[in-house]
C-alpha cells in the first residue's frame, strides 16, 4: 500500500462552548509522516481538536491546512480524513470485508480493485482470512485492526486516533501500540493520536503535544518532555517527579544554587533569569539512597531523610522519603533481576538521598 | 390485538445482549403472572371465538353443532364484505407507510436534537395520548368538515382556494388522516429507541470514510434500525387495521373497516358466528401482513449482505 500523506498544521485553532473555552488558539505544525500525540487529562480540549481536524466539530476561530490547503470550509466525507474511534465503530450489519470495503464503495471504486484493495488492507493488519465474518464476531483488538484497515484502505492524507486503544487490556494495548507504530512509520502517514495514557504518547509520537485547559502546554519529542518539562503540570502528567521549593542563593558560571526550605541546598544548570522562589523538578530514579552513616554531609544536591514506606512495584521500588522540614521526596530504587530493595533500607530508617546536578531542573509552578 | 406486536421481539438486535444464565432460573417464575393472564383473558377467548366461528346459530339463536365453514364462505363470497376488508387493508398499510415517512425525520429529531428540542418533541408526539381517541377523532371531524365550517375549508378558502374545496370527510383519506394521528407515536418511539441505540461514532466512522448525509442513513441508520422499524410499522398497521372509533367517526358509511363490519354484525344483527368469522380474519389478516413485513425486512438485509459479499 502507497499512502501520499501530507502534513498538517493547526493555526491558531479555537473552540468556544457558550463562554468557555474548549480549545484555546492552539498553533501546531506537523510534518508529513509523523505522528504526534496529544496528551492531557479529560477536559484540556485533545479529543475536541482532533474532532475538528476530521471536521466533525466546527471550528470557532483558527484555521487547519493540509499539504497547505485549508479545510476547515470542506465537508467531513470530502477531507479525505482516516479516523480510529475508541469504540471501535464498525458497523454491524456489515462483514469485516465489507466494513473495509465502505470507504471504497462511497468513492465509487469498481469492485475488481476494491476487491483488491480490501484484501490488500486486511492483509496488512494480518486479518484477511476474517474477511467474512461479523465485527461482533471478532475481539477487541481484532476489531481495532479492521477498524485500522477501514481507515487505511482510502488511504487518507491524515490519520486521527481517537483513544484507540483504550477499551483493551494493558498487554493487548502494547503490543497493538508496537504495530500500529511500525505501521504508521512503514507507510510514512502522518498521524495525531489522541490518549491521555502518557506511556502511549511516549511509546507512539515523535512528539509529543502536552494540553491544558484548551491551551498548548509544550510540545517537544518525548525525550524533551521527559527530561525538561517546562512546567510542574508537564513534569507531573508524564511520569513522576518531586518538585522542590526555593530560593535562589546565588550564581556562578555554569550553575545556580537554590536554598530549599529545608536547608538543603541544590545546584541547577543554569538557566538566564532564574531568581527569587523558584521550582525545582526531580525524577525519582535519578536518586540514590543509602543508609545514613552518621557524619552529616553538607555538599549540595544531597538531604537525610526518613524512610515511611517501601514497596515492591518488580523491576522498581518505591521510597517513599519524608525530609526533616516535613517535605516528601520519591526515589526509585531499581530492581537487579527483580530482586528486592537493599535489606538495609527499612521503613523508619535514615537514609541519605543523593543525585546529581543535571537532573535538577527549574519548572514553572503551574 | 397487541399481541401481534410478538414478531418484533424474534428479530436480534445488535447490543441486545442478555446477561448469561440469570435469566435462565428466575425467567419462568417471572413471566408466570402475565402468562395466567393472558390464558384466561385472550388465549381462552380467542379459542371460545374461533370456535363460535366455525359452529351454526339456528333461529332460536342457540349456537350449537354441526361445525361448519360456511360463515366464512358467506364472508368471502359477499362483495360488501371483501369491499370493506379492501378497505380495511388500504387504510391500515396507508397508515403504516406514512407513519414511517413521518416518524423517521421525528425520531432523528427526538434523538439527536438537543435534549431540550427532543423532550419538547416528545412531550408533542405524547401529548394527545392523555387525550380520549373520541374526543381527538371528533376534532378531526371538525377540522376535516366537508362544508365552510370546517376548520381546513375555511383555512383555504380565506388562503383564496375558494369555498369548501376539500371533501375528504368519509373518505379512507379522512381515516388516514385520523389514524395517523392517534397511532404516530406508536411508530416514533419504537423507531426512537431505536435509533438511540445506534452509537453515534458508526455515523462519524460513515462520514470520515466519506459518504454525504444521506448515504450515512441509506447505509448505516436506516438499517440499524430496521428494529425499530418493525416494531413500529407492527404496531400501526395492527392497531389500524383493528380500529373501531376512527373509521365510525371520520369514515362514516363510506370508510367502513372491518372492525365497524363486526359491531353491526354483533349489535344489529346478533349474528354471532358471522361476527366471530370477521374477528378471526381480521387476527389472521394482522399475522399475514405483519409476518410478511417482517419476512421481507429481514431478507432485504440478508441479501443486502449476500450481494455485497458476492463482489
Amino acid at each position: 500500500m502507497e499512502i501520499k500523506s501530507a502534513d498538517l498544521a493547526l493555526s491558531g485553532l479555537t473552540k468556544t462552548y457558550g463562554h468557555s473555552l474548549a480549545v484555546d488558539n492552539v498553533t501546531v505544525r506537523i510534518g508529513t509522516g509523523e505522528m504526534v500525540a496529544l496528551l492531557g487529562p479529560s477536559g484540556c480540549g485533545k479529543t475536541t481538536t482532533l474532532r475538528m481536524i476530521a471536521g466533525l466539530i466546527e471550528p470557532s476561530g483558527g484555521d487547519i491546512l493540509i499539504g497547505g490547503r485549508s479545510i476547515v470550509n470542506v465537508p467531513v466525507h470530502k477531507r479525505n480524513i482516516g479516523m480510529l474511534f475508541q469504540s471501535y465503530a464498525l458497523f454491524p450489519h456489515l462483514s469485516v470485508g465489507q466494513n473495509v470495503a465502505f470507504g471504497l464503495e462511497m468513492r465509487g471504486v469498481r469492485k475488481a480493485e476494491a476487491a483488491r484493495r480490501v484484501t490488500d488492507a486486511l492483509t496488512l493488519v494480518q486479518l484477511d482470512h476474517l474477511a467474512e465474518r461479523l465485527p461482533t464476531a471478532l475481539s477487541g483488538g481484532q476489531q481495532q485492526r479492521v477498524a485500522l484497515a477501514r481507515a487505511l484502505v482510502i488511504e487518507p492524507s491524515v490519520m486521527l486516533l481517537d483513544e484507540p486503544l483504550g477499551a483493551l487490556d494493558k498487554s493487548l494495548r502494547e503490543s497493538m501500540q508496537v504495530e500500529l507504530r511500525q505501521l504508521q512509520q512503514r507507510l510514512g502517514i502522518t498521524t495525531v493520536i489522541v490518549t491521555h495514557d502518557q506511556e502511549e504518547a511516549l511509546t507512539l509520537a515523535d512528539r509529543i503535544v502536552i494540553m491544558r485547559a484548551g491551551k498548548l502546554e509544550q510540545i517537544g519529542t518525548p525525550q524533551e518532555i521527559y527530561s525538561r518539562p517546562v512546567s510542574r503540570f508537564v513534569a507531573g502528567f508524564i511520569g513522576a517527579s518531586n518538585f522542590l521549593r526555593g530560593h535562589v542563593a546565588g550564581s556562578d558560571g555554569g550553575t545556580t544554587l537554590v536554598a530549599l526550605q529545608g536547608g538543603a541546598r541544590v545546584t541547577v544548570p543554569t538557566q538566564a533569569g532564574a531568581s527569587g522562589e523558584v521550582m525545582v523538578a526531580l525524577r525519582p530514579e535519578a536518586i540514590q539512597v543509602q543508609p545514613f552513616a552518621g557524619q552529616n554531609d553538607a555538599a549540595p544536591n544531597t538531604t537525610q531523610a526518613t524512610i515511611e514506606q517501601i514497596i515492591y512495584r518488580g523491576s522498581l521500588t518505591h521510597l517513599y522519603l519524608r525530609l526533616d522540614d516535613g517535605a516528601p521526596l520519591l526515589a526509585f530504587h531499581q530492581n537487579r533481576a527483580g530482586e528486592r530493595a537493599p535489606a538495609e533500607l527499612s521503613p523508619g530508617g535514615r537514609v541519605v538521598a543523593r543525585w546529581t546536578e543535571e537532573n535538577n531542573h527549574l519548572v514553572a509552578d503551574r | 390485538m397487541t399481541t401481534d406486536t410478538a414478531p418484533s421481539l424474534a428479530l436480534p438486535q445488535a447490543g441486545a445482549r442478555r446477561p448469561l444464565g440469570r435469566a435462565r432460573s428466575g425467567g419462568a417464575l417471572m413471566v408466570l403472572p402475565a402468562l395466567i393472564f393472558l390464558v384466561v383473558f385472550f388465549i381462552v377467548p380467542v379459542a371460545i371465538l374461533f370456535s363460535y366461528s366455525v359452529l351454526t346459530q339456528p333461529q332460536n339463536g342457540v349456537i350449537g353443532l354441526p361445525l361448519t365453514l360456511s360463515h366464512y364462505g358467506h364472508l368471502l363470497d359477499t362483495p360488501l364484505y371483501l369491499h370493506v376488508l379492501a378497505i380495511t387493508l388500504r387504510i391500515s398499510l396507508w397508515t403504516a407507510g406514512l407513519s414511517v415517512l413521518l416518524g423517521y425525520p421525528v425520531a432523528l429529531t427526538i434523538v439527536r436534537g438537543t435534549p431540550l428540542v427532543g423532550r419538547i418533541v416528545t412531550i408533542i408526539l405524547v401529548a394527545p395520548l392523555v387525550v380520549s381517541i373520541v374526543v381527538r377523532t371528533y376534532g378531526w371531524q371538525l377540522v376535516l368538515a366537508n362544508n365552510h365550517s370546517g376548520v381546513a375549508n375555511w383555512v383555504l378558502s380565506f388562503l383564496g382556494f375558494g369555498p369548501a374545496v376539500l371533501r375528504v370527510m368519509y373518505t379512507e383519506t379522512a381515516v388516514v388522516v385520523g389514524s395517523l394521528h392517534v397511532f404516530l407515536p406508536m411508530m416514533v418511539l419504537p423507531l426512537a429507541s431505536s435509533l438511540a441505540r445506534i452509537n453515534p461514532s458508526l455515523e462519524e466512522a460513515a462520514r470520515t470514510l466519506g459518504a454525504p448525509a444521506w448515504r450515512v442513513f441509506a447505509r448505516v441508520t436506516f438499517p440499524l434500525s430496521i428494529p425499530g422499524l418493525i416494531a413500529g410499522l407492527t404496531i400501526v398497521f395492527s392497531l389500524t387495521a383493528a380500529s373501531y372509533v376512527t373509521p365510525a367517526i371520520l369514515g362514516g358509511n363510506y370508510a367502513q373497516m372491518l372492525g365497524n363490519l363486526l359491531e353491526q354484525q354483533v349489535v344489529s344483527v346478533y349474528d354471532w358466528p358471522l361476527s366471530s368469522a370477521i374477528a378471526v380474519v381480521m387476527v389472521v389478516l394482522t399475522f399475514v401482513v405483519n409476518g410478511l413485513s417482517v419476512f421481507l425486512l429481514e431478507r432485504r438485509l440478508k441479501t443486502r449482505r449476500r450481494l455485497s459479499e458476492a463482489r
